[in-house]
């Protein structure tokens, strides 16, 4: 007799259940939504920032360096179709790195502080410019 | 049987404080050795001494190196000057042993007479630690200004050029009989040129001096351009934005 109440009662709800979600569906697939209550949302993908094609890195000389010899060897690496200008206050001077990029030139300075600036032009007309301070001085202190 | 408790008694006393007496001569032995010294020992006290002082000095050297900068005073006062470099502040302090001079005065130079914005040298010892400079030599100095781009219009009649930059600066470039001219090509090489060579959009970097009345113009001492190389593409968007804006 307890298990009949029991299995009655489990097919009671089940059938519940059943009516209830048909009703709910029912209702849903007849829903309208009026066209002003819409809103169309459009994801737009940002467009990339164009990476630069050209590079430099200068190992020598160091930044805001002292040296007591007028001759200053520069050098560094850099996109290998690239031209680079090495420009002080009373020199200019422009080369082409080897093939692997790795580019060395010698420059004359001036007594006391001299800013070389060592600028390197893609082919497209992009350029990287480095400035290196550097100090002739035979000063001791 | 007292006795024999007695002198077990006695021998294992003496076991206890027979060390101990011994240790206390030793102890005098040493305090004796210690107040007359032997040479040996003060040679390794003067060894021990010098290679204290040598690692001392070694790790100041290491600490404060010798270094050049050139920047925009922002600030001076009696004992500091701060100076910018490029958007980088840095402090350098001076003492009596600093030297001043400036290529424009000469007379006696000397901190008083540095004003703000002056462009200055500076040579002296920096301290890795505090990051500070202590100024040795300070000198006012003039930096030639370089400008690169790309040749936006040519004047023939005045002999200027107008350069752009990258960053959308405009500067008119006068051509004078004092300015050096340069080309580059692949092939030639780097070749002695002249102002009737310069083309439009060509690339092109200019070394000179800046107008005093007007910053939008220059004067060239040395002129080096590209005929291969374009203009930097951003330097194409900036004149597009510059001829597409409203007069």
């Amino acid at each position: 007799m307890k298990a009949e109440k029991l299995i009655l009662s489990f097919i009671a709800t089940l059938f519940g259940l059943l009516v209830a979600g048909l009703a709910f569906y029912a209702f849903q697939a007849t829903k309208t939504i009026a066209p002003l209550r819409t809103k169309t949302i459009s994801i737009v993908s940002s467009s990339p920032t164009p990476t630069p094609t050209i590079f430099l890195t200068v190992d020598r000389p160091k930044d805001e360096e002292v040296v007591n010899n007028k001759t200053v060897i520069i050098s560094g690496k850099t996109t290998s179709n690239a031209v680079i200008v090495v420009i002080t206050a009373s020199f200019q001077d422009v080369i082409t790195p080897a093939l692997n990029g790795d580019f060395a030139t010698t420059v004359s300075i001036d007594d006391g502080q001299n800013v070389i600036q060592i600028i390197s032009i893609a082919p497209n007309g992009e350029s990287i410019t480095i400035k290196k301070t550097v100090t002739y001085s035979q000063e001791e202190f | 049987m007292y006795k024999k408790i007695l002198s077990f008694l006695l021998l294992v006393t003496c076991y206890l404080l027979a060390p101990r007496s011994l240790g206390e001569v030793g102890l005098l032995v040493n305090v004796a050795q210690a107040a007359t010294p032997t040479p040996q020992d003060k040679t390794q006290e003067i060894r021990d001494q010098l290679i204290t002082n040598i690692a001392s000095r070694v790790a100041q050297l290491k600490l404060v190196e010798k270094r050049g900068i050139i920047g925009k005073v922002t600030d001076v006062t009696n004992t500091q000057i701060t100076v910018d470099l490029q958007n980088n502040t840095r402090f350098v302090d001076v003492d009596e042993l600093t030297k001043f001079s400036s290529s424009y005065s000469k007379g006696t130079y000397g901190i008083s007479d540095i004003t703000k914005d002056t462009t200055v040298g500076i040579l002296g010892l920096y301290n890795k630690e505090s990051r500070r400079i202590l100024a040795r030599f300070v000198n006012v100095i003039t930096i030639p200004f370089i400008i690169h781009g790309g040749v936006a219009a040519i004047d023939s009649e005045n002999f200027s050029i107008n350069i752009t930059t990258e960053e959308g600066k405009q500067m008119i470039v006068n051509i004078e009989n004092l300015t050096r001219t340069y080309s580059y090509t692949q092939k030639a090489g780097y070749l002695r040129s002249g102002f009737s060579k310069i083309k439009d959009n060509y690339n092109i970097i200019v070394m000179g001096i800046l107008d005093t009345k007007d910053k939008n113009k220059m004067v060239a001492t040395r002129v080096i351009f590209f005929p291969e190389i374009p203009a930097s593409p951003k330097v194409n968007s900036m004149l597009n934005k510059v001829n597409k804006s409203p007069q």
